[in-house]
């Protein structure tokens, strides 16, 4: 789910961007360096709202670089174990599908998918029971059980096989 | 955090190679094998610490309660190589099937974050899309992929023309006991009964009896504020 957060970093300048814009490059390069950016604390920094506090810069030895502390407030997106999502599939296979939540990939592996959905290859893999069917650009809403965090993007393990889960939105019959 | 090499260490004396310390590990299952050897309920345990060659020490574990907690203080854990906190987190081994699939935001969070409803966060998403088409001009300043698809997510999920009543009608819940967690993931949901709202939120399961009533009540509400589309 999206939360909103304040976060503090330490931010390298060089003395080529001092001056009277020091302030505006100092933002926009936080947001180069932050936005965009996925850690396993927080989640993916999906946007920069605001600058709370820019602190006194300090000059390092040896180097013209001035370090900035810099508190921000921004958007984050961090999926949660037992969090419930609708997410839009991308792939189905015989092990399982694959969702995408936001910048979140979701894989649901057979073993979580209810024993009455088959799988069905062809030229539209898809799951099927008598309700719908699961196949790529289906929405399904899901329960993540687990995350894995990479270095720029979280992975999560979902399952539908509880109750109230499942697909929501047959492409077919819309 | 806890720190390799000794340091913050609450032990008598270094020189000593065992000492016991009482702790409180739970039936913890070991995560990372060359460090905590056979944990188990009662028993005890020995670490081995890479980065002191001479010191191990034994510690009892009089009770558990699923998470690994150690009264001479939490941060001041030394262990060896990884370094790596062993007490509660995702880490938290042996925790019970149904509670670890509850909803854990406030624990895993510090405490100033604020959660956001999609549609709240779709129009702050929004906003910011709109700033930045003014400020094109500089062409360095790109939005990121992971934002385009967090704003498609949301605007796709917002379900509801006004964010703010519908936080006012949710609000009404937090008196019951109901985290703020808890209520983005009913707004993000939308929920049509109140079996829906305890099947998708276990952690709701135990206060079902106070709930159930304000409940119906809250969905009967957000009813009325879902976009007529």
């Amino acid at each position: 789910m999206f939360f909103h957060i304040v976060l503090e970093r330490n931010m390298q300048l060089h003395p080529r961007h001092f001056g009277r814009n020091l302030r505006e490059n100092l933002v926009s390069k936080l947001m180069k360096d932050v936005e965009g950016t996925c850690s396993g604390r927080h989640g993916f920094v999906v946007a920069i709202t605001g600058i709370e506090n820019v602190g006194k810069g300090l000059i390092r030895d040896g180097t013209g670089f001035v370090t900035f502390p810099v508190k921000y407030q921004c958007v984050v997106f961090r999926p949660f174990k037992g969090e419930v999502l609708e997410a839009v599939v991308t792939m189905v296979n015989k092990m399982g599908f694959f969702a995408e939540a936001g910048p979140v990939q979701i894989f649901v592996s057979n073993h979580l998918i209810p024993d009455d959905m088959e799988f069905q290859s062809g030229d539209m893999p898809n799951y099927t029971t008598s309700d719908g069917s699961i196949q790529k650009d289906s929405e399904v809403r899901l329960k993540i059980i687990g995350t894995r965090v990479d270095a720029t993007e979280i992975f999560c393990i979902g399952t539908i096989k509880d109750d109230f889960l499942g697909v929501i939105n047959d492409p077919t019959t819309a | 955090m806890s720190e390799k090499g000794g340091k913050g260490f609450s032990l008598p004396t270094k020189t000593t190679p065992k000492s016991a310390l009482k702790s409180t590990p739970a039936s913890a299952t070991a995560r990372h094998d060359d460090n905590s050897a056979k944990s188990k309920r009662g028993r005890k345990v020995q670490f081995g610490m890479e980065g002191l060659p001479n010191l191990g020490f034994n510690f009892s574990s009089p009770k558990s309660d699923g998470k690994f907690a150690i009264p001479v203080g939490k941060g001041d854990w030394a262990k060896g190589g990884k370094g790596e906190k062993v007490v509660n987190g995702g880490k938290a081994p042996v925790a019970k099937e149904a509670k670890s699939l509850e909803l854990r935001v406030e624990q895993e969070l510090p405490e100033n974050v604020k959660c956001l409803m999609d549609c709240e966060a779709a129009n702050i998403l929004e906003g910011i899309q709109e700033q930045m088409v003014m400020l094109s001009q500089d062409s360095t300043i790109k939005l990121p992929e992971s934002f385009h698809l967090g704003l498609q997510y949301a605007k796709t999920r917002s379900y509801y023309t006004n964010p703010q009543s519908v936080r006012r009608v949710l609000e009404a819940l937090s008196k019951y006991g109901v985290s703020y967690s808890e209520i983005c993931v009913i707004a993000n949901t939308c929920p049509e009964t109140v079996d829906e709202v305890f099947a998708l939120v276990r952690s709701l399961e135990a206060k079902k009896s106070r709930l159930s009533e304000p409940l119906k009540d809250v969905l009967d509400e957000l009813g009325k504020l879902k976009k007529s589309t």
